[in-house]
């Protein structure tokens, strides 16, 4: 059991570095949200993991997940949305370009 | 009623008509005058009878406004209206060539309403309205020219003395509506007792002001600086008359010690300013101080209890001291000036006029038959009645001798001397002038008609009293027409010369007090000016420092954390630098910082 939970401790800690890499190293925002959006499933992963292998029979943990793939929708919406409009309005969805956006 | 109205508005129309449309300022003059005359002539047929005219108009609540029509206001309406009447007449000659005349004649006028107004008032506020107008036109009147050097000076001083004596009237007409209830004069005459006596002794100073009797004798004189039509209306029917007829009308009320109080004034009056005529250099200025003087035998007449006396005295007065004011004018006119070296030897190039000088300055002196025997006479049999006659007939006697010296004095010095010149006829001045002149002669035989009239006959008092007056007028002006001035009055004279120090008098009595009370309240309020400034500029300094602090303190510490805040924040944005990997990897440092900081914390505590 715990080399079960330790080998999808595993996968989520491979998919959050890559995540993580992603969102850092690159400078198109879709990859940039898509990075993001891995650091986020590595979390579900974990989540999923130490419920089911810790504790089966809390079904609060459930719950978690539920709200952090609604933070997921919710991040990925905005994101997509700001992508959307910057590619409109200049063609381009570099973020190197897209300082003003500070504010 | 209507001849009531006729007698007041007239003038006042007239006058007002005048200063608006500014023309035909003579005519309208006249035809005011003219119909004033008429309607004060009315009222004395209406009243003749011993009925009383009455006009009661809205005024003050519960103190209507009243005019009273009875035989003395009506015989004074008529004496104010003669004299104004012929003084018109002679104004017209005297100011014609004057550029400013229609002011004068409207001032003139609204003067003669004012009197009027004073005359037939039946309430004591309708006396003070018109107590105040009579003031403040005279003062317009006698500063008329006021561009002369003196003249304003002099207007002013006139308003001053007798609107500083009118305090007396107020404090007066207000003790006696307070006692008695009412405003009307004849119901508040009922007062008694210690009121009364308080308010006949402030109405004998108001009085005193106006009359000019000693010691507030002194603007009389100044006041000759206006025009001579003005001296002769202001000396015989009006201004000075106002404060005469004020005791007249009030003395059935008057205690015996006001009484007393009152011809003692007079008399001392007489006296003084007799003899300040007698010394006087300036012929105008002669006949203001007997102004003075015959007004004080006036008060010896109320204060003697003969108010009917004193009546018939103003009456000859007004129109004795009108004609000498328009023959002194005439004078004026040819000289140029009144002073006695200059009038010297006037009359004799004008016989006409100075006929008439002569004969009202006989009837002055109390000359048989001349109007001013008959009412002298009755004041010296007044005094000699009284109870009071110890103090009374000599003075009054003085004053009689007096007269006749100064009288004496100025005939003589306008018949002896150089003719001269005389410029042009004066036909309306000569007019005005002979039928006041007339009036003077004749009015002896009108006197004992108005006594009856009034109500009041004189006692016979045998042969005595004529033989004392006649002998006193002989006296007085054998003396002023041989002896010398110098000579009659020895070592008086420069007193005399000098108004009796009478002037100093005052000057001792009420300027220098009132100027010392002056300085010392200028000290008092230099005193507190310095202390409200000096406590200005502390409360001052104390407000700067606190504005220093504020500024230096509290604003610099405010505004020091502001500018570090800023200065903050600037370092605090260029953690934004709008690179969203580097903004990422911050964040990402900062996570790692917080776990390893949580998991290293259990070691650390």
């Amino acid at each position: 059991m715990i080399f079960e939970l330790m080998t999808a401790l595993t996968v989520g800690a491979l998919m959050f570095g890559t995540g993580l890499y992603g969102a850092l190293s690159q400078t198109n925002l879709v990859m940039i949200i898509m990075g993001v959006e891995l650091i986020l499933a590595a979390a579900l992963v974990n989540l999923v993991a130490f419920w089911r292998y810790l504790h089966p029979d809390e079904p609060a943990a459930q719950m978690f997940v539920l709200i952090v793939m609604l933070v997921m929708a919710v991040e990925m919406t905005v994101g997509f949305g700001i992508a959307i409009a910057r590619f409109r309005s200049r063609g381009s969805v570099e973020m190197e370009e897209a300082r003003e956006l500070k504010g | 009623m209507s001849f009531l109205a006729l007698t007041l508005l007239s003038p006042l129309l007239a006058g007002l008509a005048i200063l608006a449309f500014r023309r035909a300022s003579e005519a309208l003059a006249l035809a005011g005058a003219g119909l004033g005359l008429i309607g004060a002539l009315g009222l004395l047929v209406s009243v003749s009878g011993g009925a009383t005219v009455e006009a009661v108009l809205p005024g003050l609540p519960d103190m209507p406004l009243r005019l009273v029509a009875m035989p003395l206001t009506a015989v004074l309406a008529v004496v104010v209206a003669t004299v104004a009447g012929f003084v018109m007449v002679y104004a017209t000659g005297y100011m014609a060539k004057d550029p400013e005349k229609k002011r004068f004649f409207g001032t003139l006028l609204l003067f003669v309403t004012a009197m009027q107004g004073l005359v037939l008032s039946g309430d004591w506020i309708t006396l003070l309205a018109a107590w105040e107008m009579i003031g403040f036109a005279s003062y317009l009147l006698i500063g008329f020219w006021h561009g002369r050097a003196g003249v304003a000076s002099a207007a002013t001083r006139a308003f001053l003395y007798t609107r500083s004596a009118d305090l007396g009237l107020y404090l007066g007409a207000f003790l006696l509506i307070g006692v008695a209830g009412t405003s009307e004069i004849s119901r508040t005459l009922a007062t008694s007792g210690t009121p009364a006596l308080i308010a006949g002794l402030l109405l004998l100073v108001a009085a005193m002001g106006k009359s000019a009797q000693v010691p507030l004798q002194d603007w009389l004189q100044r006041a000759m600086a206006g025009p001579t039509p003005v001296s002769a209306l202001l000396h015989s029917a009006t201004l000075v008359a106002a404060g005469a007829i004020l005791l007249i009308r009030v003395a059935p009320m008057l205690p015996g010690g006001a009484l007393l109080v009152i011809g003692i004034v007079g008399g001392v009056t007489a006296v003084v300013t007799g003899l300040i005529a007698l010394a006087e250099r300036d012929l105008k200025r002669l006949l203001a101080a007997s102004t003075s003087s015959q007004y004080g035998l006036m008060l010896v007449a109320v204060g003697a209890g003969a108010p009917v006396a004193a009546l018939l005295h103003l009456i000859a007065h007004a129109a004795i001291k009108s004609s000498l004011f328009l023959g002194a004018g005439v004078f004026q006119h040819d000289r140029d000036g009144t002073a006695m070296d200059a009038v010297a030897g006037a009359g004799r190039a004008r016989p006409g006029i100075f006929a008439g000088f002569a004969l009202a300055a006989l009837a002055l002196a109390g000359i048989p038959p001349l109007a001013g025997f008959f009412s002298k006479d009755a004041i010296i049999a007044a005094s000699l009645a009284s109870p009071s006659a110890i103090w009374l007939l000599p003075l009054a006697l003085v004053g009689t001798v007096l007269t006749g010296a100064y009288m004496g004095r100025a005939l003589r010095v306008l018949w002896q001397g150089d003719p001269g010149t005389k410029s042009g006829t004066i036909p309306l001045m000569a007019a005005g002038m002979a039928a006041l002149v007339a009036l003077a002669v004749v009015l002896g035989a009108a006197f004992g008609p108005l006594e009856r009239l009034l109500g009041a006959e004189m006692a016979e008092a045998g042969l005595l009293v004529p033989a004392l007056g006649l002998g006193a007028a002989l006296s007085g002006l054998a003396l002023g027409w041989l002896v010398p001035v110098a000579g009659l009055l020895r070592r008086l004279l420069p007193w005399a010369e000098r108004g009796f120090v009478v002037a100093g008098g005052m000057d001792a009595l009420m300027v220098r007090p009132a100027l010392a009370i002056a300085a010392g309240c200028e000290r008092l309020e230099q005193w507190l000016y310095n202390a409200a400034l000096s406590v200005g500029r502390a409360t001052l300094s104390l407000g700067q420092s606190a504005d220093r602090a504020d500024s230096d303190g509290i604003d610099a510490a405010i505004f020091g954390l502001v500018r570090r805040t800023i200065a903050l924040g600037s370092q605090a944005r260029r953690l934004q630098s709008g690179f969203i990997h580097r903004e990422l990897a911050i964040t990402t440092i900062g996570i790692a910082v917080i776990i390893v900081a949580l998991f290293a914390a259990p070691y650390l505590v």
